[in-house]
């Protein structure tokens, strides 16, 4: 009975790697060894296929969109965690309104595309920077996750700090900030990849070639040169290398983090 | 100093979550009884959008698709999660194997749909050199299989985890016990490990629902609702209405209908769970 586990787990784990292992062959292949079909024959190194994607200006080009995406992205986190650790801070010194941010939580976020564009357009921002910024400057689950952080620091050690005359400022950047960092790291991570992963809303709201992510781009790319996998597959694994490293490097916390929330 | 001036510091995420999130949420209703491209003037049509719904031979297959959908990918994820839960559990390499069941949830779709498609593709695929692959860019039902087959992918680390967690929680004590009692591995499974992960699998079954009717971003980026719209789930129904073809008014009628269906699936789906006991 044992070995049949064991069986299927590492099937199951190959499979999972699979596409993973593939991509970051795939990004390598020498763009001969694609067009005489021969894949799996010749083993190969190339960098060609990062080459093409550096062509046409920079950007509009691969690179440039990475790097807008980056910032962007890295941006909005930012956002989510100032605002979420702030809130989480007033629920902790007594604001009622974590019932509030539960309710929210429930929405599904997915299926707003047509009131959210139509109040995109009331604010007169469709097309612009802030369509794709302050829709996501603020998360419910970021602020759940930060609050539950912030309930196991003890309450007497912010009353301490309070009777030595420290004010907000001092209790949020000396006291919690230092102690959640954990919590901040894993809600980051978690931030970061939600936002680097929307696939339609970009497309949707901010239509305009300065505006384009890494996303659309690939997915653009996929659509109009679907055999070249040579450069897709380049594109692919360097859009998709940052949010891995970022991940293995915190790996543990964020795992926990999730087994954390099952329990509350 | 006053600890009620503390409250001031939710104001940014809940003035922000108010419009961007609450509002819209609220809003939807009122976009449904417009007609409206987006681009004209709204014209208040009461609940003409409802009714062409409710006559409309693309929302009944999408809602069918859906659902066909649904089943196919719940019944395998839930199963999987647990078969896998519990081969995990306690094994030097749980760790590890957790970790890289959780990376594809987390890594870009857009590139994880690039290796899928290059490696699947039946025409222009890595496989296709190597084995025969069903033809999913002709066949709506291998179409559904390759998007079910990248669901379970992205989500099986999370459905590992959460049946994972409730595994841990079972005291070991109880297992112990049956097995001096004299009571088979497969006994002691079917009358103590699974009635204790009852809690588990019915969380898993009402998120994948929910999940399964709204979700078709996946459904966007590997087969944009073909072959012959056989893989047109209600989300990308609504997604091509709206966008497409222009009809906001009516996509946003849509996505109340989506909504009730969610929640009251929901509803039934955790009284059913909670009542077999």
């Amino acid at each position: 009975m044992r070995w049949l586990g064991h069986l299927l787990v590492w099937t199951v784990a190959l499979l999972v790697a699979l596409p993973f292992i593939w991509m970051a062959y795939a990004a390598f292949i020498p763009p001969e060894a694609v067009f005489s079909g021969n894949i799996f024959g010749q083993l190969g190194f190339s960098l060609a296929n990062f080459e093409v994607l550096g062509r046409g200006g920079f950007w509009e080009g691969f690179w440039g969109r990475l790097l807008f995406s980056v910032l962007l992205t890295g941006g909005v986190t930012l956002l989510q965690l100032t605002t979420g650790f702030l809130a989480a801070y007033a629920i902790k010194e007594g604001a009622k309104i974590l019932p509030f941010f539960l309710v929210l939580l429930a929405i599904p976020v997915e299926l707003l595309l047509v009131p959210l564009y139509g109040l995109l357009v009331g604010l007169r921002i469709l097309d612009t920077l802030w369509a794709l910024v302050l829709p996501f400057a603020a998360s419910p689950f970021i602020v759940y996750l930060l609050f539950q952080g912030m309930r196991t620091v003890p309450e007497e050690l912010l009353e301490a700090a309070r009777l030595d005359g420290a004010g907000h400022r001092v209790l949020l950047t000396r006291i919690l900030l230092p102690l959640l960092r954990p919590q901040l790291i894993a809600a980051g991570v978690l931030a970061f990849a939600a936002h680097w992963n929307l696939v339609l809303y970009p497309r949707i709201v901010a239509g305009s070639k300065e505006l384009q992510t890494v996303q659309t781009w690939i997915t653009d790319l996929q659509r109009q040169n679907p055999a070249d996998w040579g450069p897709l597959s380049a594109a692919a694994l360097a859009a998709t290398l940052p949010l891995v490293i970022i991940y293995l490097l915190y790996e543990r916390r964020i795992v926990e983090t999730f087994e954390e929330g099952l329990k509350g | 100093m006053g600890r009620n001036n503390a409250h001031w510091f939710a104001l940014p995420a809940v003035a922000l979550l108010g419009l961007f999130l609450l509002y819209p949420f609220l809003d939807v209703l009122r976009f449904s009884t417009w007609d409206w491209s987006g681009l004209s003037e709204p014209r208040v049509i009461g609940l003409e959008n409802y009714r062409n719904i409710l006559r409309d031979p693309d929302f009944y297959s999408s809602l069918r698709i859906t659902l066909i959908f649904g089943a196919m990918t719940l019944v395998p994820f839930v199963i999987l999660s647990i078969l896998l839960a519990l081969a995990l559990d306690g094994q030097p390499y749980e760790r590890p194997i957790k970790a890289l069941l959780f990376l594809p949830g987390l890594v870009t779709l857009g590139g994880a749909t690039v290796a899928w498609y290059t490696l699947f593709s039946p025409e222009y695929g890595a496989l296709a050199s190597v084995v025969p692959v069903p033809r999913w860019d002709q066949s709506p039902f291998w179409a559904l299989v390759l998007v079910m087959l990248f669901t379970i992918w992205r989500h099986i680390g999370y459905g590992v985890l959460v049946v994972s967690a409730r595994l841990k929680a079972i005291p070991k004590t109880l297992l112990e016990a049956a097995a001096v009692d004299g009571a088979t591995a497969a006994q002691a499974f079917r009358y103590i490990t699974l009635p204790l992960l009852r809690p588990a699998i019915t969380f898993l079954v009402v998120i994948g629902t929910v999940l399964t009717l709204q979700g078709y971003t996946a459904v966007f980026l590997l087969t944009r609702g073909g072959p012959f719209g056989g893989t047109e789930v209600l989300g990308y129904y609504l997604y091509k209405t709206g966008f497409e073809v222009g009809r906001l008014g009516y996509a946003a009628a849509l996505t109340v209908i989506i909504l009730l269906l969610t929640l009251a699936f929901a509803l039934a789906q955790a009284r059913l769970l909670r009542e077999e006991k």
